[in-house]
């Protein structure tokens, strides 16, 4: 897919797949760094409680064999067989000893801690006994004892040391142990799910859970944190453990070093698994996020492409398009206030389109700003008729290009002087004017306009009249019709063709003033109506009434005026040229 | 008698004679100055054989309330000790001592026999089914000895003048001290002796209230 990075889409996608891609990063970064401080934690406190346990295990065995020592102490044939000269039996009877009580080894010592008779596994090495001694008579309890670790036959034991007493004489000593081997190593693995290993004072391995592999590495290590009892990495097999390291004492006399151990890896092991499914979800989000980025940017582009070509329609002119309104948020929003804006330009398309042709420009103008509605409406408007007298005779006399050259170049100064006056051409008629004054935009000097526009359009006329005399050409005379009266505007016609015009009444009298100026009598080219004359004021104060005509179609009679000046219009108009001469005096 | 802790010391002063003829008087103190009973003091004369003479009737060393009274007899060699119960539970007296081993098992009242004491050294008693009870019989082989009392004093008199050594015995010492003194012909002499004992390994008895009593 081509992805421009100025699109909407490339955006979308540049900055929303890079976030959520870094904070996918951080979460796993930090989940990871969590669960691995958390792993160690764990496993520095399972490993300390393992420590603990171990102690309590030999605690508990301990006291156990201590019990069933004193219990021996104190039977009266020990005690004799311990005073005799018998050590034989002695070694017999402390093998059933060590039988009943479950032992590794039990010895009786002399009060000054040489070995009488022993029985399991060899003898104490030589400093051990005397160790033991001098713990137990230090001890100031009721019973004394003691207790410690020591090695028979170099196997590690842990070893209690009571008494045998006549009365208060201690006679001789009774020592008690068990081994602390593979078996014991394997029985405290399952109670605290540690791994261990019992090292030597030498720091070579004596019995433990790990394989030979970790030996070494825990031999240097402690080696490394002598006397710390802090938690330590290690590699073992090239995996990471952790490791802490509890000295086996006699007294204040190290013996050997419980080092334990837990695998950090096999600690991670499901915190891991679950960073690679975290990593797999990761991606999978951010892949579906891209796509729900696309489709969202798509969703959002294409009516936006939609919208801008839609404009661009819209600028080359084409406002009948309409782009469909299919959704119900903002864009939907936005493409039907296009299609409204749309209808609205066609709207004033076409009312500029019929204001550029019926109405001056400023007029339009004024109308646009204003928005001026052209719905019909009642209104009062001064109406002006002007007719090309004699126009048929003239179209017979001349050829058709001359005859419509002739008639346009009076159409123009014509329309010229009643748009000066700020009239409205309604129509031409055939050589025939009907202007408006006051419509579309109200004027309140309509009537006053309308007859000097009237006088206006003599005056161009003589001057046309001018130009044609010199041109050899017979001059033209006009009729104009003035009435001002209520009338219904608005636009009229078909969907296909329209005109702002006026209908009414009004407007046939308009008509009918105009046609009066044919009648010799009245002398006058502009006849006014009695309404337009009243509301015209002082620029009707020169009108000649003419008394009251009855207009056709009109049942009452109606009351007219004539506007005469200005008079050189009447000279002119009684060249010999002119014809017919119907209007001169 | 195996104890790490007990030293023995002598702070020994020479007093001049004063009192009684051939009299020697033996302070046992502590190395806190605190007197200490039971101590056995003796003497014996360098420069010729003692004569000891057992006395005609056993000595008594009685069981009373579970307890052997007195805790330590001090006799001359060849005597005879009788151990009379006056509990009305049995004992079984018993010594594993090098010196003299015997054993009396269970009995009441006068055992059938005294048990002589012909070997001179210490003897340490118990009772076998009472572990608490302890008694020493230190055996002598001269007629000058003492028993030192509550104030620490052992009083050795009917010296005869001439070279001797001094012995002082006590259950918690580690060993004997001896010391060679020298008895006037007239006057008495005193003996300042500081022991420093050892733990008192007399086993505690059991509170009856603690259970598993016999009632």
């Amino acid at each position: 897919m081509k992805l421009p990075l100025r699109s909407f889409r490339g955006q979308l996608l540049l900055v929303f797949v890079p976030v959520l891609a870094l904070a996918q990063l951080a979460t796993w970064y930090l989940v990871g760094r969590f669960n691995e401080r958390e792993a160690r934690q764990q496993i520095d406190t399972s490993l300390q409680q393992a420590a603990q346990t171990f102690r309590r295990v030999v605690a508990d065995r301990n006291a156990h064999l201590r019990t069933g020592a004193r219990s021996a102490a104190r039977d009266h044939q020990i005690r004799q067989l311990v005073a005799g000269d018998d050590p034989a039996t002695l070694a017999s009877a402390l093998q059933s000893l060590r039988g009943t009580t479950d032992s590794s080894v039990v010895a009786i010592l002399e009060p000054g801690g040489k070995v009488v008779a022993s029985a399991g596994r060899g003898a104490p090495e030589s400093a051990l006994p005397t160790r033991l001694i001098a713990l137990a008579e230090a001890d100031e309890s009721e019973r004394p004892s003691a207790a410690g670790y020591g090695y028979f036959d170099g196997v590690l034991h842990s070893v209690v040391l009571v008494p045998v007493q006549a009365g208060s004489e201690v006679i001789a000593w009774l020592l008690i142990g068990f081994r602390i081997d593979r078996e014991f190593a394997a029985d405290l693995k399952l109670l605290t799910g540690s791994d261990l290993l019992f090292l030597g004072a030498d720091g070579a391995a004596l019995a433990g859970t790990l394989a030979v592999s970790a030996h070494a590495p825990l031999a240097s290590v402690l080696q490394a944190t002598r006397g710390h009892s802090a938690l330590r990495q290690i590699t073992i097999d090239g995996g990471a453990s952790l490791a802490v390291f509890r000295p086996l004492l006699t007294g204040r006399e190290p013996v050997a070093t419980l080092a334990l151990v837990y695998s950090l890896d096999e600690k991670l092991a499901p915190a891991r698994l679950a960073g690679r499914y975290l990593a797999v979800v990761a991606v999978g989000a951010l892949v579906a996020a891209a796509a729900l980025a696309l489709a969202f940017a798509r969703g959002l582009a294409r009516p936006v492409e939609r919208l801008a070509a839609h404009t661009e329609r819209i600028s080359a002119g084409d406002y009948a398009a309409r782009v469909p309104v299919d959704r119900a948020d903002e864009l939907g929003r936005l493409a039907g206030a296009m299609n409204a804006m749309s209808a609205g330009l066609a709207e004033r398309d076409r009312v500029r389109d019929l204001l550029d042709k019926n109405v001056s420009p400023e007029v339009a103008a004024r109308l646009m700003r204003g928005g001026a509605a052209l719905g019909g409406e009642e209104r009062e408007v001064t109406i002006l008729f002007a007719d090309l007298r004699g126009f048929t005779t003239l179209s017979e006399r001349l050829d058709p290009p001359a005859l419509l050259a002739l008639l346009n170049r009076y159409l123009d100064r014509m329309s010229g002087a009643i748009e000066a006056h700020g009239g409205v051409i309604d129509k031409f008629i055939g050589d025939a004017i009907m202007a408006l004054f006051g419509a579309p935009v109200a004027q309140g000097d309509a009537p006053a306009r309308a007859i000097a526009a009237a006088r206006a359009m003599e005056s161009a006329l003589a001057a046309l009249n001018t130009e044609l005399a010199a041109e050899d050409r017979p001059p033209l005379a006009i009729g104009v019709g003035i009435n001002t009266a209520r009338v219904v505007a608005g636009n009229i016609g078909s969907n296909r063709r329209l005109n702002y015009s006026v209908i009414g009444d009004g407007v046939n009298v308009a008509a009918r003033l105009q046609a009066l100026t044919r009648a010799a009598e009245h002398r006058t080219n502009i006849i006014l109506s009695a309404a337009t004359r009243a509301a015209a004021g002082r620029a009707a104060a020169d009108a000649r009434p003419l008394g009251t005509v009855t207009v056709k179609g009109r049942t009452e009679p109606v009351e007219i005026f004539a506007i005469d000046a200005p008079l050189s219009f009447h000279d002119h108009r009684t060249s010999p040229h002119t014809e017919p001469p119907f209007l001169s005096p | 008698m195996p104890s790490v802790l007990s030293t023995l010391m002598l702070l020994s002063v020479l007093l001049p004679a004063v009192g009684n003829a051939r009299e020697v008087r033996v302070e046992v103190r502590d190395p806190k100055g605190e007197p200490v009973a039971d101590a056995v003091a003796s003497l014996t004369p360098l420069d010729a054989t003692p004569v000891v003479q057992p006395p005609a009737e056993p000595v008594s060393v009685v069981q009373e309330g579970e307890e052997f009274r007195p805790h330590v007899t001090a006799v001359v060699v060849g005597t005879r000790v009788t151990f009379p119960n006056r509990d009305a539970v049995q004992h079984h007296v018993f010594s594993v001592s090098r010196s003299k081993k015997f054993d009396l098992p269970l009995y009441r009242g006068e055992p059938r026999e005294p048990v002589l004491f012909d070997q001179p050294g210490v003897v340490s008693l118990g009772c076998n089914i009472h572990d608490w009870m302890s008694a020493y019989i230190v055996v002598l082989a001269t007629p000058h000895f003492a028993r030192s009392g509550t104030d620490g004093a052992a009083v050795i008199g009917g010296i005869p003048p001439g070279r001797h050594r001094l012995e002082v015995w006590h259950p918690r010492a580690r060993s004997a001290l001896t010391r060679e003194v020298i008895v006037a012909e007239v006057g008495a002499a005193t003996q300042v002796i500081a022991l420093t004992l050892g733990v008192d390994r007399r086993v505690r008895r059991a509170p009856e209230s603690a259970g598993g009593g016999y009632k």
